[in-house]
């Protein structure tokens, strides 16, 4: 019928209902306000001794519960300079989410992701130079095709990788930032296959 | 599943367990049942994280995982619901409750059970009473036995129940020849309720000797070492695998318990709600938690077990039963004559009324008293006309039709055609007002929801606001403290004291308390008509 016409049109005949054109409230020309103004104030709150020790109770609880290992932060790590105590903030809650639950009431697939984190901090030093090793073979063997002016600046980047050997990650950026190159345009194919093991690559480009 | 109640679960996800474990939830929530890959996939989350949140869900019970749809071979399906996030509200309460009613040690037995979702008593002793130990002046220490003993009571009142068996160690006890891959003779694994389990509430016999331990400032060595050995000795004790959660639905049903004494209490008498009191715990044990009335009790089980300060005749006893039996709201109905008078609490009709005062009140507070009494008249007349209404309200025409509108606008009040004739030509059709009391119950409940959600977003950004004060304040009363010459500080200090107000966000954690009060009692009444349809 005419009900669902369009915009601004009534679903009734003003006429025959009986009603005169003033009558009709006048047409909304924006959305209502956020906080329209009450008529009825709320009443206030019920104050003593229980509600305040609810309140001291709740505000405990917040607070130890974000002290516990179930309190997971987010991965991002927004600091400007990258430091060393980082990595084992995050291995240290790791640790004792692990050492806290009894692992045959959770499904299997679960429990795989607690072994890495411990890895990385039992293993870390022997891991890390053997991956350095390799990349920097790595290196060398691509560089060892290009000409002389090339060979001149892999000289140059061996001894930067052996600079890296020595401190850990912050040197390492800051070789990445001197390249010329745009680094996230670079994709070297190692996210294709998801979390693979051993999340702590640092390909070296 | 509402989007008000999803958005406050994603609000009390993040609050107690950090904004990744906010999104997993949120996600499953929203689309039901899903298998690892499925979550990883659709949320964007890297899979780390999620299986950390998926443990950190599972650990607290608000997640629970079964064999996929496709039978026992199919991935694990992962699933939430919001009513067990919800609870997340109510810690305080049940934590409150515990210590009216077994004290400091019960209150925190309670706390550390929520705190961590299942634990095995040993360790909770342990926790306990090191905590304990902390608080006590002097020397003293608490001894694990008094600590095991409180523990006892809370299991024996079913008030802490064993976390039923994981499907998946019965699986692992049968040998199967295949370690990864699914067996060809796989259950199907079945998340399992714990009342089916039979041990339910069966303390185990645990040998716990000692007492709780201060930490001591001096020989950190040595404390180390004694730690590592603590770790060490934690497999001594005879109760591995067997974890304890706290049992919700029975803090439900004493806070049910609770709500119709003072009920009692504020329509009748002192007197009355100590017989509702104490026919409720005579039946504490023997009613089923979906009952819709008590067991009956006679009238002689009744004065025996009255407690003892009340020192009430029997006919007197007699009289005041007859009375809460005649009063309107119906807490208490006669179901026989022996004994004296067989009587039962009726459950589900006081937690109908009860909600229906709530409701009332609600809409008095918002919209004046007139219009409630129109509200209440509808509640009781079912269906009314217009003319009808204003003639039994009382009210003049004009302001009973403005008022009748607004409820109507808001939902509250629902309009029945009745037609007299096939077209349903408006001068031939009777409309009548009418009051559902259920919807406008479910309706009420998700507004309550969603004000609980903004209450959480208003008191997180008066936080994040006063943090940035709160430093600012910190540092410049560190330079303040520093320059302490000259005459402008104080000024500077009452300034800054001005602009931080943290009895703001106290305010906004006490009303979002209170609301959990309505919160309870309307989700109450409408899970307990829920059963009985």
């Amino acid at each position: 019928m005419m009900a669902s016409r369009g915009r601004g049109r009534r679903s009734f005949n003003v006429d025959s209902v009986g009603l005169s054109r003033e009558s009709l409230p006048s047409a909304l020309l924006q959305p209502s306000p956020v906080f329209p103004v009450m008529e009825m104030k709320p009443l206030p709150l019920t104050g003593g001794e229980e509600v305040e020790y609810l309140l001291a109770l709740k505000q405990d609880l917040r607070g130890t519960m974000r002290n516990l290992p179930y309190y997971i932060q987010s991965a991002v790590t927004h600091s400007d300079v990258e430091r060393y105590s980082d990595k084992y903030h995050i291995s240290e809650t790791c640790d004792l989410l692990d050492w806290n639950t009894d692992w045959r009431r959770f499904p299997r697939e679960l429990r795989r992701s607690f072994r890495k984190p411990v890895r990385i901090g039992v293993s870390d030093g022997a891991t890390l130079q053997h991956k350095k090793d390799r990349d920097k073979e790595e290196v060398l063997l691509k560089l060892e095709n290009l000409e002389k002016n090339e060979k001149e600046q892999s000289s140059e980047e061996e001894e930067g990788g052996g600079a890296q050997e020595e401190q850990e990650e912050e040197p390492e950026e800051e070789l990445e930032e001197e390249t010329d190159y745009i680094m996230s345009y670079f994709d070297n194919g190692e996210d294709f296959e998801g979390e693979s093991d051993d999340n702590m690559d640092e390909a070296v480009y | 599943m509402t989007s008000h109640e999803a958005r406050l679960c994603g609000l009390l996800l993040r609050e107690h367990f950090g904004e990744v474990v906010e999104k997993v939830g949120t996600h499953l929530l929203r689309s039901g049942a899903q298998h690892l890959r499925a979550i990883v996939h659709e949320s964007g989350i890297p899979l780390d994280l999620v299986k950390k949140s998926l443990c950190v869900l599972v650990q607290h019970g608000l997640c629970s995982f079964s064999s996929g749809r496709k039978g026992p071979g199919s991935p694990m399906e992962y699933q939430t619901s919001p009513d067990r996030i919800l609870r997340i509200l109510r810690y305080p309460r049940y934590i409150y409750t515990t210590k009216t009613l077994y004290g400091d040690t019960g209150e925190l037995i309670v706390e550390e059970l929520l705190q961590r979702g299942h634990m095995t008593m040993s360790n909770t002793v342990k926790t306990v009473a090191d905590r304990l130990t902390q608080n006590m002046e002097g020397q003293k220490t608490m001894e694990y036995s008094e600590v095991s003993s409180s523990f006892s009571k809370l299991v024996e009142t079913h008030f802490l129940q064993r976390c039923p068996p994981s499907a998946l160690t019965a699986k692992k006890e049968n040998p199967s020849p295949a370690d990864s891959g699914a067996p060809a003779a796989a259950a199907s694994i079945v998340p399992l309720k714990p009342e089916s389990f039979s041990d339910c509430y069966t303390v185990p016999r645990v040998t716990l000797v000692g007492r709780g331990k201060r930490p001591l400032p001096a020989e950190d060595e040595g404390e180390q070492r004694s730690a590592k050995r603590a770790k060490l000795d934690s497999e001594v004790h005879g109760d591995e695998g067997i974890y304890w959660q706290v049992n919700v639905e029975r803090f439900h049903l004493y806070f049910r318990d609770q709500a119709i004494i003072s009920a009692v209490a504020n329509k009748l008498d002192q007197t009355c709600s100590e017989i509702v009191r104490t026919m409720l715990r005579m039946s504490e044990l023997t009613t089923s938690p979906s009952a819709t009335c008590t067991k009956p009790l006679s009238a002689n089980e009744i004065f025996r077990s009255l407690p003892t300060g009340y020192n009430i005749g029997r006919p007197i006893l007699d009289q005041y039963l007859t009375l809460l039996v005649d009063d309107p709201m119906e807490f208490v109905g006669k179901a026989g004559e022996s004994g004296g008078g067989m009587f039962v609490v009726n459950l589900h009709k006081s937690l109908a009324n009860l909600a229906r005062a709530t409701i009332e009140s609600s809409v008095q507070e918002r919209f004046g008293s007139r219009s409630a009494r129109i509200f209440r008249l509808l509640l009781r007349k079912r269906h009314l006309e217009q003319k009808q209404v204003e003639d039994f309200a009382m009210i003049p025409a004009k302001e009973a039709k403005d008022m009748l509108y607004t409820l109507l606008s808001q939902n509250l009040v629902q309009l029945q055609e009745i037609p007299k004739t096939a077209d349903y030509a408006p001068s031939r059709t009777f409309y009548l007002y009418t009051v559902n009391q259920l919807p406008t119950a479910r309706m009420l409940l998700q507004n309550c929801y969603k004000t609980v959600a903004n209450l959480i977003d208003r008191r997180m950004f008066e936080t994040k606001e006063s943090k940035r004060l709160l430093e600012k304040s910190q540092r410049i009363e560190a330079i303040l403290a520093s320059l302490q010459a000259s005459g402008a500080e104080p000024e500077q200090l009452t300034e800054v004291e001005e602009m931080i107000t943290p009895s703001e966000k106290q305010q906004l954690d006490s009303y979002a308390t209170q609301l959990d009060e309505t919160i309870f009692l309307l989700e109450s009444y409408i899970s307990s008509t829920a059963v009985s349809s």
